[in-house]
């Protein structure tokens, strides 16, 4: 479903060259409910953006769904993220000027659904994360909790196939994390293949399979490992 | 998508109204100080006569010193002598032809307690009526026999119809005029053409018609003063039918054809007549007899001044430094936007989707900057009014393309300005923005 060989991602700025990924060989099966831990500054954003068509690898081969991805233009890119992925960011990221109809309603938009299909989609996930009674409301006026599940829910307007979780819970206290956790976990158990970057060890542990990212090399993390470090 | 990125726009241009009011009136400020310069030009240089200006000509002839050219050789005199004139008249080789000029005169009035009334006067022969097409509400032209007889006749303007005989039919009354009684055959209705194209030079052709007009053969016999450019050469006299006889250019000259043939025609006889007139003694520079159409003698007599083309083109320059502003406050508005832009990536936006919704964003701007340009452009223009008089009137007045105009050099000029922000702020790293926000 998604594979990646042998990737590499290095950043080049005047004379200095980074390498964020070195040879990254992994492949993530559907249903998968993937941790990616690491300490800061490893290459854990940098592998969520590859993944997720936000940034383009350097070498190597990196194939969605058996498609290879390295040469697609801006505009399949786009539609591929589109169709395919959803996105939940540790700061929401939601439009500051929408209400929660119109934040949910902005990937909908861009596949062409029409207005019925999209008023639809929008109601029920809204409904499925609980604030579907508060559709009118700017994302000010909620909790960081209820943005997370708006931005959940705009994340499964469009059904796709990989969830991308950068620190989902990393501005909720503790109580609102475990919420999104349980989500999440929903989500995943209904099919949705969940890639989730997190620092939280704990919450790592709940995922199907860990890796771990250290001077971006990627390493699988056993489950009795995953245990030990829990 | 459009509607979307319509409304887009409005919650945008709303959340973020002092910018957004800062840009419109940017771009109003500069599109009012360009339309306003536009409007003045637009209405000078319009076609005052649609529906003849095709047939109507001016003639010059080069009758100048030989040693001393008129306006260093580069034209002849825009009028022709007396004689001229007369002649070409008399040869009838045009389908119409008219002489004129300017004059004033008194009119006495006709009750005692009444004070005399001081007015300008179109001298003319019959066919300037017809040729100009000039509207009556009561009687008509005069016929062209007056030209010859010299029968007092005259054509009252409305305005000095309403004066003299409260807006009555006057024709069949009389008249004084510097002690001589005229019979009105004709008044016309309210006839105003702009720019005045029966006369026009830089100062003049926004003046307003005349109060009465008289037939030509009252300046001839002096029943009325002259008041009009003269153009001489060579030795003057004092005397009336010496300076008839003179080759002193002063009087309009103007002829109508009905096709290019006849144009060609007259062209010929223009070109035989001066030969004539060769072996009089006259006409001793090089050929340069001058059909001219309309727009060929409004360009010669600068209807159109430089210093109006200078005025536009600052005004514009002014446009171009307000949108340079307005580059500058959208570029900060959408780079303020990056986060967003990098999370309607993420969500699926392309590149050219983004690029899409915000020249939506930034033609709203400008048709918002155009509206309130036309207001600002009102303003400019009833200053002016208020700075030059009644007779700018004309050339103040805002019409529906002239606005449907504004609009779009608004919209184009803030789209055209919102290119570069635009393109930037769509260039942003998406990875970078939402790992910032």
């Amino acid at each position: 479903m998604l594979s990646m060989n042998n990737l590499c991602k290095v950043f080049q700025s005047a004379d200095i060259q980074t390498h964020a990924l070195r040879e990254v060989n992994l492949s993530v099966n559907e249903g998968d409910f993937l941790s990616v831990t690491g300490p800061s500054g490893s290459g854990k954003t940098t592998f969520l953006n590859i993944a997720g068509l936000l940034e383009n690898h350097s070498s190597g081969e990196f194939l969605l769904d058996g498609e290879n991805v390295g040469a697609l233009k801006d505009s399949a890119r786009s539609r591929l993220r589109n169709q395919k992925i959803g996105f939940i960011f540790q700061g929401f990221n939601l439009i500051p000027d929408l209400n929660l109809y119109d934040n949910v309603d902005v990937p909908l938009r861009y596949r062409g659904f029409n207005a019925r299909e999209r008023k639809q989609r929008i109601h029920s996930q809204l409904e499925r994360v609980g604030l579907a009674s508060r559709m009118k409301h700017l994302p000010a006026q909620l909790s960081g909790g209820q943005q997370q599940r708006v931005a959940i829910a705009r994340a499964l307007a469009t059904d796709p196939r990989f969830l991308l979780a950068d620190e989902p819970t990393g501005n909720l206290d503790s109580e609102m994390a475990q919420g999104v956790m349980s989500l999440l976990e929903e989500i995943n158990q209904q099919g949705t293949t969940i890639i989730m970057v997190t620092h939280d060890t704990e919450l790592a542990q709940r995922a199907s399979r860990s890796i771990q990212i250290k001077d971006g090399r990627v390493s699988e993390v056993p489950p009795l490992m995953k245990r030990v470090i829990a | 998508m459009f509607f979307y990125y319509l409304r887009l726009a409005r919650i945008s241009i709303l959340r973020h109204w002092g910018l957004s009011l800062l840009m419109v009136t940017a771009i109003a400020l500069g599109i009012g100080a360009a339309m306003t310069t536009v409007t003045v030009n637009y209405l000078m240089s319009a076609d005052p006569i649609p529906s003849k200006s095709h047939a109507l000509h001016t003639i010059q002839l080069d009758n100048w010193d030989e040693s001393n050219p008129f306006k260093e050789g580069l034209e002849p005199p825009p009028f022709l002598t007396y004689r001229d004139a007369k002649n070409l008249l008399s040869a009838k080789k045009a389908q119409r032809q008219t002489m004129h000029t300017a004059a004033k005169a008194v009119i006495e009035p006709l009750a005692e307690e009444d004070l005399p009334l001081y007015v300008t006067v179109r001298a003319n022969t019959a066919d300037f009526f017809t040729m100009f097409e000039t509207p009556f509400v009561y009687g008509g032209p005069w016929q062209k026999e007056v030209d010859d007889n010299n029968d007092l006749v005259v054509v009252l303007s409305e305005k000095i119809n309403e004066r003299l005989f409260a807006g009555e039919n006057s024709v069949g009354k009389s008249i004084k005029i510097n002690g001589d009684l005229y019979k009105v055959v004709g008044v016309l209705a309210n006839w105003q053409p702009k720019p005045r194209f029966y006369h026009v030079d830089k100062v003049k052709a926004f003046d307003d018609s005349e109060d009465i007009f008289l037939p030509f053969t009252a300046i001839t016999r002096k029943k009325i003063n002259f008041d009009d450019n003269s153009y001489c050469w060579g030795p003057t006299t004092d005397n009336w039918q010496d300076y008839l006889n003179s080759e002193c250019a002063w009087v309009h000259f103007w002829v109508e054809f009905n096709s290019p043939a006849e144009k060609q025609q007259y062209r010929d006889f223009l070109n035989g007549y001066v030969e004539e007139q060769r072996l009089y003694g006259r006409f001793k520079r090089p050929n340069d007899n001058r059909i001219n159409t309309l727009e060929q003698w409004f360009k010669a007599r600068e209807v159109i001044n430089k210093d109006n083309n200078m005025l536009m083109a600052m005004a514009f320059l002014f446009l171009g430094v307000c949108l340079l502003n307005t580059v500058g406050l959208l570029l900060a508005k959408f780079l303020g936007k990056s986060p967003e832009i990098g999370l309607r990536q993420a969500l699926g936006a392309s590149k050219s989707t983004l690029f899409y919704q915000y020249m939506v964003e930034s033609a709203c701007i400008g048709v918002m900057g155009g509206l309130l340009g036309l207001l600002f452009t009102y303003l400019g223009l009833a200053g002016i009014e208020v700075l030059y008089g009644e007779k700018m009137k004309a050339l103040v007045t805002l019409d529906a393309q002239l606005v449907i105009f504004a609009i779009l050099l608004s919209v184009a000029a803030t789209v055209i300005a919102g290119l570069y922000p635009t393109w930037r702020a769509c260039n942003v790293a998406p990875a970078n923005q939402l790992k910032s926000q």
